[in-house]
């Protein structure tokens, strides 16, 4: 059986949220390396430079993170109200073909039943394109994360005494990054899986 | 879904539904109850959400749906009204009559369209077509917002859990006996009721009242003499056993 929508949208939200938390680290991680940087002086300008990205990009994932949480859980209430429409209309036809007594007095239940089965049907369709789009997008910044990662590395090799210091808050940057596409890929996995059973 | 009428007088009537041969295994067996009069209709703690498509199914055998214009919960327990995001669904102009002290969990079953009448401690009564419907008071039988219907023209009152037995779904629909039916009550009042208080308020009131017909939420309905027979029985009955 496959899992209903609305555990699927909270599990995705769910996984977002974890992703926001990681990535309020990772601009905990931009504030002390822009400390680190201040105090090492002239041999770490470049990474001082870095750290400005990457308190962009910490803000930007928050950010993207907190819509897509937002969608989510939009998605999952109107996942909700879908399933408590389908159950009404289905007890509605099950009715039907019990017998035919009174049942023009059912007409305008079971019509808006019908009808608001189908809106929120389009309205989730909608909320899953959106929520596509909005996890391809966190994908970008995710290859973005890697790129400042690996600068990171590089700019760390070159800071004589601060190097080892700098370079923990490198491999800091690369650990929250893993984080962060592994909480969108399960995401997106799920989503995947969603859209595979419709 | 059995249907079964307790009482008519031209358009005045009681419907018991209940001993479902199709129902759920596993989950209690409830009587239901309709009373109608002229061009509205009342349904007396409609169920369970399992019991939602038979119930209504039976009920339209009846009346039409525009004519259901009130529900009662006595209480807040899921048989009694776990369906009612369904109803909601079905009866969007109705309203819910239900102890004031439950409406903010009772909505918890989902409740958009029909609205909440909350039935203040002391009762209340309510016209419904031509006749008079009294809440009456039964906190704490079992739950500690608790309400029962008495229809003074139809001498029916309907007791929630008050009068309930565990039985089969095929058990006879009167009590013919009390010395065999007592049993099958016995243990559901002494575990269920918390209150021997409120149990001896509850019956000083119910004697009061005329009654031709005593009918509980499960199992058998009582008619005289078993109605004071009951009262007897229940007014001697130690109850909120479980602390013992």
């Amino acid at each position: 059986m496959a899992t209903p929508i609305f555990v699927t949208a909270a599990s995705i939200a769910a996984e977002l949220h974890q992703a926001m938390l990681e990535a309020k680290g990772l601009a905990l991680t931009a504030k002390n390396a822009r400390a680190l940087a201040v105090r090492a002086g002239s041999k770490t300008v470049g990474f001082k430079a870095i750290t400005h990205f990457i308190d962009e990009l910490a803000s930007d994932i928050i950010r993207q993170s907190q819509y897509i949480n937002g969608v989510s859980e939009h998605l999952s209430q109107h996942a909700v109200a879908l399933w408590r429409a389908t159950m009404a209309a289905d007890k509605f036809e099950w009715i039907s073909g019990q017998h035919s007594t009174n049942l023009d007095s059912l007409q305008v239940a079971m019509k808006k039943s019908y009808e608001s089965r189908e809106v929120l049907s389009a309205q989730l369709s909608r909320g899953l394109r959106e929520l596509e789009q909005q996890l391809e997008e966190g994908d970008k910044h995710i290859r973005t994360a890697n790129l400042i990662a690996t600068s990171s590395k590089v700019e760390a090799a070159s800071a004589g005494d601060f190097r080892n210091q700098l370079e923990v808050i490198a491999q800091n940057i690369t650990e929250t990054a893993d984080k962060i596409r592994a909480h969108l890929s399960r995401a997106r996995n799920l989503l995947g899986q969603r859209q595979k059973h419709n | 879904m059995l249907a079964t009428t307790l009482y008519e007088d031209g358009d005045h009537r009681w419907i018991m539904f209940g001993r479902d041969p199709n129902k759920t295994e596993g989950i209690i067996d409830t009587n239901q109850y309709l009373i109608q009069s002229g061009n509205q209709a009342i349904l007396l703690d409609p169920g369970g959400i399992e019991l939602f498509a038979p119930m209504l199914s039976a009920v339209l055998k009846f009346v039409p749906a525009e004519k259901i214009t009130h529900l009662f919960a006595s209480h807040q327990d899921p048989d009694i009204i776990s369906s009612l995001g369904l109803w909601d669904q079905a009866l969007p102009n109705a309203k819910l009559y239900s102890p004031w002290l439950w409406e903010s969990f009772i909505r918890h079953f989902g409740m958009e369209r029909i609205e909440y009448c909350a039935i203040p401690d002391e009762g209340m009564t309510i016209n419904l077509g031509r006749i008079q419907l009294q809440f009456i008071p039964a906190h704490y039988l079992h739950s500690s917002g608790n309400f029962h219907v008495y229809d003074p023209k139809a001498g029916i009152l309907m007791s929630g859990d008050v009068g309930a037995a565990l039985e089969a779904t095929d058990a006879p629909i009167w009590v013919d006996n009390m010395a065999s039916h007592t049993p099958k009550m016995k243990k559901f009042h002494q575990r269920w009721m918390p209150s021997n208080e409120a149990k001896l308020d509850w019956i000083r009131r119910v004697r009061q009242l005329n009654i031709n017909i005593m009918a509980p939420q499960h199992g058998r309905l009582f008619q005289p003499p078993y109605v004071n027979e009951f009262l007897n029985w229940f007014e001697e009955l130690p109850v909120g056993i479980a602390i013992r």
